[in-house]
């Protein structure tokens, strides 16, 4: 790309509210690992920037993971989140490549339906979907939540994938049909694998905001073993404000925002891949 | 068996179940949540006293729900102007302009947007806090008192205080639409205004601008349609609608009268409203922005 000369001034100006945003976005997160090094005193008596005092309280850490049952938080959201994906994936996948490769009727409607669910505030759907899990037994159940989740993504899913495999190219297909596979074998063994990018892209959209839920989450679940990170993270903070358990509570928010980061890091050219693909409409 | 039956039966073998699954856990819950509005229900019990259109005109004669609503649309305009210009400046800064380490504004500005909206609350929450929050402490330091403000607490603040969190977590998102709006945009176009010799500025307003409105429309249109749907969470877990009911928005008011109060009805006829006021906001303003277009070419 070309690109030409910018005025000095202009150019300070452009670093510096790049700066100011950065500090704006990396502060909060480095705070939150200073405040869960530090003991109440120092909440109470240093300014909030202070650095944590020596010996550093890593017990912060432990405490939330054992005592809160943080680490069965973590299980449960990773249990909820991957059978999530699997099965949004699975249902999403097949339903695109009909809509996409096979022209009727019925298929043009069924995609706009599909699609215009994603303008529907799920709230709205949220009282009868309590009664429905209830009256299947799936209140206080991990599977209730992965079902509820699964559902919320297959719009997201289906309107990707879609467009994914309408760009596929047709010969290898009709290749796999003079080679006398039938139409699921073509299916499976040669479209499934050539959507590989596309099926990623939507596993780790619709992953983050599966793992991110509250909502439906609180809802449907109300036993502390069932809870999920961020349900889990929103009753921790009523108890600990209340208990001043405030180093213990910031080690939480730390803890739960690492995983996310990480994957965020490994995973960012697919994640802002998901981005535009989800939008460009 | 024919080939056309073996057609439609392996057609009907795929749609099936996403189309069943779809059915009960999506289409169902929004069908019968609307007739739940007509009823008198807590939920409790398993009759329902059909009442027409009563939980409407309670809701209409209901102060609370007009703050709400207004509290909503607070936020939409706001996130629209915010995350749009803040969006734009970070997406033409990391694209069109020569800087260093573009790449690295690019990850950590989106980082918000891969945290959980219940960890931003919380975070923000604490950021706010009169006296274990940095905001006032940081304050203090301009000043010979040491500021005391109640950023969550007091009624003119509050809505304010909960609009920062939102645009602080949404930026990223649209940012990275932009960029990928502007990188494709052809460089001749480009070269061709250098050679004309057009500031950057020109460049900005007469060639980056109208060629990425297409992309900055559906932005806009996203951004008031997720606020409208979704922007109870973070109010819910930041001030639960509160104090005094002053940051109660649509969804956190339906919550807290569905699950909290048990008046299931109401806080259907809350949804029914939330739905449509978003399909009448989101229709109005593609007509609005669309128009827009037809002005520019």
């Amino acid at each position: 790309m070309v690109l030409n000369k910018q005025h000095p001034i202009a150019r300070i100006l452009t670093y510096l509210i790049l700066i100011i945003w950065t500090v704006a976005v990396v502060y909060p997160l480095v705070w939150t690992l200073l405040g869960a090094l530090k003991n109440n005193q120092q909440f109470m008596l240093d300014k909030p920037w202070a650095l944590p005092d020596f010996p550093l309280l890593w017990s912060n850490f432990s405490y939330v993971w054992t005592k809160y049952g943080f680490g069965g938080f973590f299980t449960n959201s990773i249990i909820v989140t991957a059978g999530s994906i699997f099965v949004s994936l699975f249902l999403s996948a097949t339903s695109s490549y009909i809509l996409a490769r096979f022209t009727f009727k019925v298929g043009k409607a069924l995609y706009s339906l599909y699609l215009s669910a994603m303008m529907i505030p799920m709230i709205l759907g949220l009282i009868p979907l309590f009664f429905l899990l209830n009256d299947l037994g799936l209140i206080n159940n991990l599977f209730g939540l992965i079902i509820v989740y699964s559902a919320s993504s297959l719009p997201f899913g289906i309107f990707v994938l879609v467009s994914f495999f309408k760009m596929l190219p047709r010969e290898l297909e009709e290749a796999a049909y003079i080679d006398g596979a039938g139409y699921s074998r073509t299916f499976f063994s040669v479209m499934l694998p050539l959507a590989k990018s596309g099926l990623i892209s939507v596993a780790i959209m619709n992953g983050l905001t599966i793992w991110n839920e509250y909502i439906m989450g609180t809802v449907f679940t109300n036993k502390p073993d069932l809870y999920t990170l961020p349900v889990g993270m929103a009753v921790m903070q009523t108890e600990m404000q209340y208990r001043t358990e405030w180093g213990p509570l910031f080690a939480g928010l730390f803890l739960s925002i690492v995983p996310v980061l990480i994957l965020y890091i490994i995973f960012q050219k697919q994640i802002a891949e998901g981005v535009t693909a989800g939008a460009v409409k | 068996m024919s080939p056309r039956l073996k057609r439609t039966g392996f057609i009907t073998i795929f749609l099936l179940p996403t189309f069943i699954f779809f059915c009960l856990f999506t289409l169902y819950p929004i069908v019968k949540g609307i007739q739940i509005s007509f009823f008198d229900w807590s939920g409790r019990t398993k009759e329902m006293d059909f009442i027409g259109i009563q939980n409407f005109l309670d809701l209409f004669s209901d102060p609370i729900i007009w703050t709400a609503i207004k509290n909503d649309y607070f936020l939409v305009v706001g996130k629209v102007l915010g995350i749009m210009l803040l969006a734009t400046i970070f997406a033409v800064s990391v694209t069109r302009l020569k800087v260093v380490g573009r790449n690295i504004f690019r990850v950590i500005f989106f980082i918000p947007n891969v945290i959980s909206v219940v960890v931003i609350g919380v975070l923000f929450r604490f950021v706010y806090n009169p006296n274990l929050g940095f905001i006032n402490s940081f304050l203090s330091l301009f000043t010979e008192n040491p500021v005391q403000i109640s950023w969550l607490g007091s009624e003119n603040l509050a809505m304010w205080s909960l609009l920062w969190p939102s645009i602080w977590a949404g930026i990223g998102f649209y940012m990275i639409l932009l960029i990928a709006a502007i990188l494709s945009i052809p460089t001749e176009l480009y070269e061709a205004a250098d050679l004309d010799g057009a500031t950057q500025s020109q460049q900005f307003w007469s060639l980056t601008l109208p060629l990425i409105w297409e992309q900055m429309k559906v932005s806009i249109l996203h951004i008031v349609m997720t606020t409208l749907n979704g922007s109870f969470i973070i109010v819910w877990i930041m001030t639960e609608g509160g104090p005094d009911n002053s940051t109660q928005v649509m969804g956190s008011y339906l919550y807290q009268m569905g699950f909290r109060q048990y008046h299931m009805g109401y806080a259907a006829a809350i949804g029914v409203l939330i739905l449509v006021l978003s399909l009448i906001t989101t229709m109005a303003l593609q007509k609005l922005l669309s128009k827009n277009t037809t002005e520019l070419a």
